[in-house]
């Protein structure tokens, strides 16, 4: 009898301890989750969740601080997101943060990311609701860059042709001169021009210096080579490239035009006989301003992307820095 | 030739089929049985020592060295993409969904499943179950009714040793080869699991007891007369009981699937 | 005696049992009584369906056909609380004695007990019980031992203490001295004898062995091609001149 005693007592040791494991185990996934702790409702309206799920963490600054308990359809475009969050962060979070969906590292879940507003709003209260920035998604933005870049290519031929004919006399620049708002918007294009090839250039050397770092890195993100998201930067580059190359040719072009008109030299009477070539120019010129300024827009585009948003981030913290020397020395 | 291949093909389906019904019926017997009085308490608690007790030190030593091996194997992959930081969560998440699970049970199965068998077998061949039934006792109450309930407790609290003892071994690996503090890699652990994970594997296992007690059982009450029967009714337990396993894993996992998409 | 048995009311009647494994008739219509206070030996080869029939006598195999009438139950009728309090009348000893390997001596003999408490009311202390039933089988020293410790013939001991603790009615045995050498044989078959005197039983043995049957049957049946052979004394069928008959006792 005195066996079966002492085989019970080890039975409930043995059970009591294999279910304090699972218990424990419970507790600290929910402890993770924030399931135990004291929290409070915020929500924040996407139209675009990007496959967020329930569950997923939510962070401010950086620092977990709750998780996703709702996603919910409210109409056709807008899906209400709601989170529950740390009761202690609540009086840190302003009424003018922002929320963001982003993913944790290259192939991890999806989170939420609250910015942080700026200074001198008030602290949101439980169950608010907070703004939201849609990032644009990789493919789509790739998409538009494409697009550009094509048309950036079509016009630089386009106006290579002119010029060249320009050069060779045979074009009808006599109307440049005298037509002043035209010769205005002439100068206008350039400039822009030089902005854009300096912009483009610059943005295939940030470009270039980030995919080599890519690929540099040994890590997760060397799974990025392989995938067809990376092929595609690759040949947008190489558009940026030409197109840039162009331009820069487009600019000398222009530029010896430019430096003909002042001095009074080239064919400048074929323009007067030709007033299709001017409208052409004129539309050409718009194009290129269009051109020029998509070309801004995909970089800004570039920069809100996950991939290269801590690369942008930390230039912005750079020419703070330099701002507030610049101030400091005044 | 070819007709006596294929008539023999339909008599091992046949065989099989066969099988899978009787076993259908033991277990529909054992559900019958399980909710009439009286309900054999100490037997019950004494199967619950055997089988639990006594199989946590094998549970525990293979768990310990599944968990060495298991970090140890991946650690060189892991390591080329740069991503050793990550081995906390992937050893935790696959030990805590598949292989923690289906180890212990295989483990259980050799050792329970085979041992439940031989034993109702020899009782069967020595006619000590008709001896119980005679003296009174409803057999089937009395030997698969405990032994079954026992399996499909203790098999979930020995898969949770198993479980802890493991990550506990891939801890040791990563503490020695990659200097990671216990705070660390427990946060890691924490972060990584979800009751998604725990759940379902929990639920899982209580099944792969009941189909180790049920199998064991099955073999060894239903044991042919003879020596040979209690070794063949042993052998086919484990075997039937491991193939078993594998299709309740696949169907758990197949259910899981299906409620983490909804 | 025999004149005096006749005269007793008979406890077990089988009248037409049949019962066949697949295409093999085990029995095809066995006969048989057994009167209060009697030693029936029921002899048979191998195989014979002996053993089925004292199986289907305690409602461990069902026949096919026929009717068992045990102590005026019909045993097809009853349900499985009636046939558990019936078994507590009928006490069976198996062949391999079947002793329950896991427990001891004591927890073996306390295990009918679990039970058939309602035949004796509720037992407090279960020690006497056993004790007394191991001192009528010469064993109360093995009281802590486990079954494997033990020798054949002290299981087979053991076995009947087992089966009298219910101090039952009728004993069935089935083949109680196979296995055991010639003396221990005869130390179980007095052992027999001595408790039918005690408590006044009555027994049906199965055996094969003729040494057995001479020693201790008022009664013989044969069982041959599943059928009630002949029936008689011992000393009637052994100067048979039936070749069936006198095949057992060569």
């Amino acid at each position: 009898m005195e066996k079966t005693t002492s085989q019970k007592l080890q039975l409930g040791v043995f059970v009591i301890i294999g279910l304090l494991l699972f218990i424990l185990a419970v507790y600290f996934i929910g402890d993770k989750k924030q399931m135990f702790g004291k929290t409070n409702h915020l929500s924040a309206v996407f139209n675009n969740v990007n496959g967020l799920q329930l569950g997923n963490n939510v962070r401010f600054s950086g620092i977990n601080v709750g998780t996703v308990r709702g996603i919910e359809m409210i109409n056709d475009t807008a899906i209400r997101v709601d989170m529950l969050i740390d009761k202690t962060i609540f009086p840190l979070i302003r009424k003018n943060a922002v929320a963001t969906i982003g993913s944790d590292g290259l192939v991890g879940n999806m989170i939420i990311n609250i910015l942080p507003g700026k200074e001198g709003a008030a602290s949101i209260l439980p169950g608010d609701q907070i703004a939201t920035i849609n990032r644009i998604r990789t493919e789509d933005m790739l998409i538009t860059l494409d697009k550009t870049n094509k048309n950036a290519a079509l016009l630089t031929t386009d106006l290579l042709k002119i010029t060249n004919e320009i050069n060779q006399g045979t074009g009808t620049v006599g109307l440049l001169i005298k037509d002043s708002t035209l010769a205005e918007d002439l100068k206008q294009t350039m400039h822009y021009l030089k902005i854009t090839g300096k912009g483009s250039s610059e943005s295939i050397i940030k470009l270039n210096r980030l995919i080599s770092s890519l690929e540099n890195k040994n890590n997760v993100i060397g799974v990025l080579k392989d995938t067809a998201v990376a092929n595609t930067i690759k040949s947008v580059v190489q558009n940026l490239k030409q197109t840039s190359s162009q331009i820069n040719n487009v600019i000398g072009n222009l530029d010896t035009t430019v430096v003909n008109i002042k001095g009074g030299k080239g064919a400048i009477n074929y323009l007067s006989n030709d007033p299709k070539l001017v409208r052409k120019i004129n539309s050409t010129m718009d194009n290129i301003k269009e051109s020029s300024f998509r070309l801004n827009e995909n970089l800004e585009a570039l920069k809100h992307n996950f991939l290269f948003r801590g690369y942008f981030r930390k230039q912005e913290k750079a020419k703070l820095k330099e701002q507030k020397k610049e101030e400091e020395q005044k | 030739m070819l007709m006596n291949t294929f008539s023999k093909i339909i008599e091992l389906f046949k065989a099989f089929l066969l099988e899978v019904g009787e076993l259908s019926y033991f277990a529909g017997r054992f559900f019958q049985e399980t909710f009439k009085r009286p309900f054999e308490f100490k037997e019950f608690l004494r199967q619950c020592y055997n089988m639990g007790n006594r199989s946590l030190l094998l549970v525990a030593v293979t768990g310990f060295i599944i968990g060495l091996v298991f970090t140890l194997q991946s650690r060189p992959t892991l390591q080329e993409f740069g991503a050793v930081s990550w081995m906390p969560s992937m050893v935790s998440i696959s030990l805590i969904r598949e292989i923690g699970p289906i180890i212990t049970a295989l483990i259980c199965a050799g050792r329970i499943g085979s041992g439940i068998g031989a034993e109702l077998g020899s009782m069967r061949v020595t006619e000590q179950i008709d001896a119980m039934e005679v003296s009174g006792t409803n057999p089937f109450k009395y030997l698969v009714v405990t032994r079954v309930l026992a399996t499909t407790f203790m098999l979930p609290i020995l898969v949770f040793f198993g479980n802890a003892i493991a990550i506990f071994g891939s801890f040791l690996v990563e503490n020695i080869k990659g200097k990671v503090s216990f705070l660390l890699y427990y946060n890691q652990v924490f972060n990584a699991l979800e009751y998604g994970d725990l759940i379902p594997a929990t639920i899982k296992t209580f099944f792969f007891g009941f189909a180790i007690g049920l199998v064991g059982c099955y073999k060894g009450y239903y044991c042919k007369k003879g020596t040979a029967g209690v070794g063949l009714a042993a052998n086919s337990a484990v075997v039937f009981t491991s193939m078993l396993l594998f299709i309740i894993d696949f169907i758990a996992v197949f259910i899981t699937d299906i409620f983490y998409d909804l | 005696m025999d004149t005096l048995l006749q005269n007793q009311k008979s406890i077990i009647e089988i009248k037409d049992l049949r019962k066949s494994y697949g295409s093999n008739a085990v029995l095809a219509g066995f006969n048989m009584v057994l009167r209060e206070g009697e030693n029936l030996v029921i002899m048979g080869k191998s195989g014979s369906g002996k053993s089925v029939m004292i199986k289907c006598l305690i409602g461990l195999e069902q026949p096919d056909g026929g009717s068992i009438t045990v102590m005026e139950n019909d045993i097809s009728k009853l349900d499985r609380e009636e046939l558990d309090d019936l078994r507590t009348e009928v006490g069976f000893l198996f062949q391999g004695s079947a002793l329950y390997d896991s427990m001891t001596v004591r927890e073996n003999l306390e295990f009918p007990l679990r039970r058939h408490k309602k035949k004796f009311g509720v037992i407090k202390d279960t020690t006497p019980m056993v004790m007394e039933a191991l001192e009528n089988v010469g064993l109360a020293n093995t009281i802590n031992l486990m079954p494997e410790e033990l020798s054949g013939g002290m299981k087979r001991r053991i076995a009947l203490a087992r089966t009298l603790i219910l101090q039952p009615k009728i004993i069935l045995y089935d083949e109680p001295t196979t296995g055991l050498d010639p003396i221990t044989a005869k130390e179980i078959l007095l052992l027999m004898m001595s408790i039918q005197k005690k408590y006044n039983t009555s027994a049906i043995i199965i055996t094969h062995d003729v040494d057995c049957a001479r020693m201790i049957s008022n009664r013989m049946i044969l069982l041959v091609d599943g059928i009630n052979y002949i029936e008689g004394t011992f000393e009637e069928l052994s100067i048979s001149t039936d070749p069936k008959v006198q095949a057992f006792f060569k």
